[in-house]
């Protein structure tokens, strides 16, 4: 099945290496709208009566800010507040744009404009969510491993490696394999919630002939469970993210 | 190739790059403004809040004054009538008692002249009866005195009297 499902991928050359070019595009569609979203957001600032963009933008610094808080105590966090308000916004509408259909209409093919493989890229029915690629997450929860050793050294010095042996040598081993199965769950979480999703939407959307019509309500079911999936699994990254660097910095470990 | 979903490439590079340039670019662009908006409008809020507690608190003592002085004329207000009440009462006592002493004093002078007068009349009658009898004497002197004419006599006398009177 998914032989059938998933197609060749694009692939853009460089020398001898190669990137996705399918989730490249939809990686940097999703950060300008990322980008538009908090410039509207942002364009008239006021600290008096917020307009409604301003308001979506502070619900969420709210949102991410009581996490934080919840979990490390504001002031030792609020370096990270950035990383984690993009990390949240951004595997969001990450999630989000694998739901939207093809707003391209096959122009890229209609056309033959074969630059950087732009029609292969948007020839299927339905854009697809960067997370939907191992790199992509993993490329996050790498990230999110890199700032928890960092800031656990940054906070206890070298202090903080005295906790991979403890309360004995042994456990080093265990130590290891819970560092490096962290950004591997993380990953992995992510990458399969949402490449799932998209691959029953291809299916539905497969549906021979005249059932295609058939496939409208479960495309519609599936469609508002997708959001909902993409919503939650935003939030257990960011709050996963969170707890693994609240434990490298708290005192009491 | 194909079939299998999970492929490690260059992508994973140029996404950390990527991603951490979109970092930077929000924090400084919009989280860090909005942020700062945020605080700035909490404190905003706050002071707003201690001003508006200052200022019923002030409220409040004004009130209390304004209740003390109230109380406080009140309390005058009553003591000046209470005085007032005295003082007229006092007066109207005085009043009394010096008409009281006025009738007295009319009473007696009174007394004392009806007492004269009386005295002056007894003592003009006292004369008078005096004079009358000097005359009932000389009268019975003249006319001879018989047993006969006494009846006539002393009717006559108290004739003589009365008329007096």
């Amino acid at each position: 099945m998914i032989k059938e499902v998933h197609e060749e991928l694009v692939l853009w050359h460089l020398g001898s290496m190669t990137f996705h070019a399918k989730t490249l595009v939809m990686t940097w569609m999703t950060m300008f709208l990322i980008c538009v979203f908090c410039f509207m957001g942002v364009r008239h600032l006021t600290s008096g009566k917020p307009g409604k963009m301003q308001n979506v933008l502070e619900w969420i610094v709210d949102f991410v800010s009581n996490l934080v808080g919840d979990n490390m105590g504001l002031e030792k966090g609020r370096p990270i507040l950035g990383y984690l308000l993009t990390l949240i916004t951004f595997v969001f509408f990450s999630n989000m744009i694998g739901l939207i259909p093809n707003l391209t209409f096959n122009l890229f093919e209609h056309f033959h404009i074969e630059f950087a493989h732009l029609d292969k890229i948007f020839e299927e029915p339905v854009w697809s969510s960067p997370t939907a690629d191992i790199n992509i997450t993993m490329a996050l929860a790498i990230l999110t491993i890199c700032m928890v050793i960092g800031l656990g050294v940054k906070h206890k010095g070298l202090h903080y490696f005295h906790h991979f042996i403890e309360p004995f040598k042994v456990f080093s081993i265990i130590h290891i394999i819970d560092m490096l199965s962290k950004p591997m769950t993380l990953a992995f979480r992510l990458f399969g919630n949402i490449f799932a999703g998209e691959i029953l939407i291809k299916v539905i959307l497969m549906l021979p002939g005249k059932s295609v019509l058939g496939g409208i309500p479960p495309m519609v079911v599936w469609l508002a469970f997708s959001i909902f999936i993409g919503a939650i699994q935003s939030y257990v990254f960011t709050v996963l993210t969170t707890a693994y660097i609240s434990q490298a910095v708290s005192s009491d470990h | 190739m194909g079939g299998n979903p999970i492929q490690f490439d260059y992508t994973f590079v140029v996404m950390i790059v990527s991603f951490l340039l979109l970092v930077w670019l929000l924090s400084s662009k919009a989280w860090g403004p909005l942020m700062k908006m945020m605080e700035e409008r909490r404190s905003r809020i706050e002071s707003m809040l201690a001003q508006a507690e200052n200022e019923r608190k002030q409220a409040d003592q004004i009130k209390r004054e304004y209740q003390e002085e109230m109380r406080k004329a009140r309390q005058e207000a009553q003591e000046v009538i209470a005085k007032a009440t005295k003082v007229s009462e006092a007066r109207a006592n005085e009043i009394l008692a010096a008409s009281h002493e006025e009738a007295e004093k009319i009473k007696k002078s009174a007394l004392a002249d009806i007492e004269r007068e009386r005295d002056r009349a007894i003592s003009e009658v006292k004369a008078q009866v005096a004079d009358l009898s000097v005359l009932v004497a000389e009268k019975i002197i003249r006319q001879k005195l018989d047993m006969k004419g006494q009846g006539k006599l002393i009717e006559q006398f108290i004739q003589e009297v009365g008329e007096m009177q």
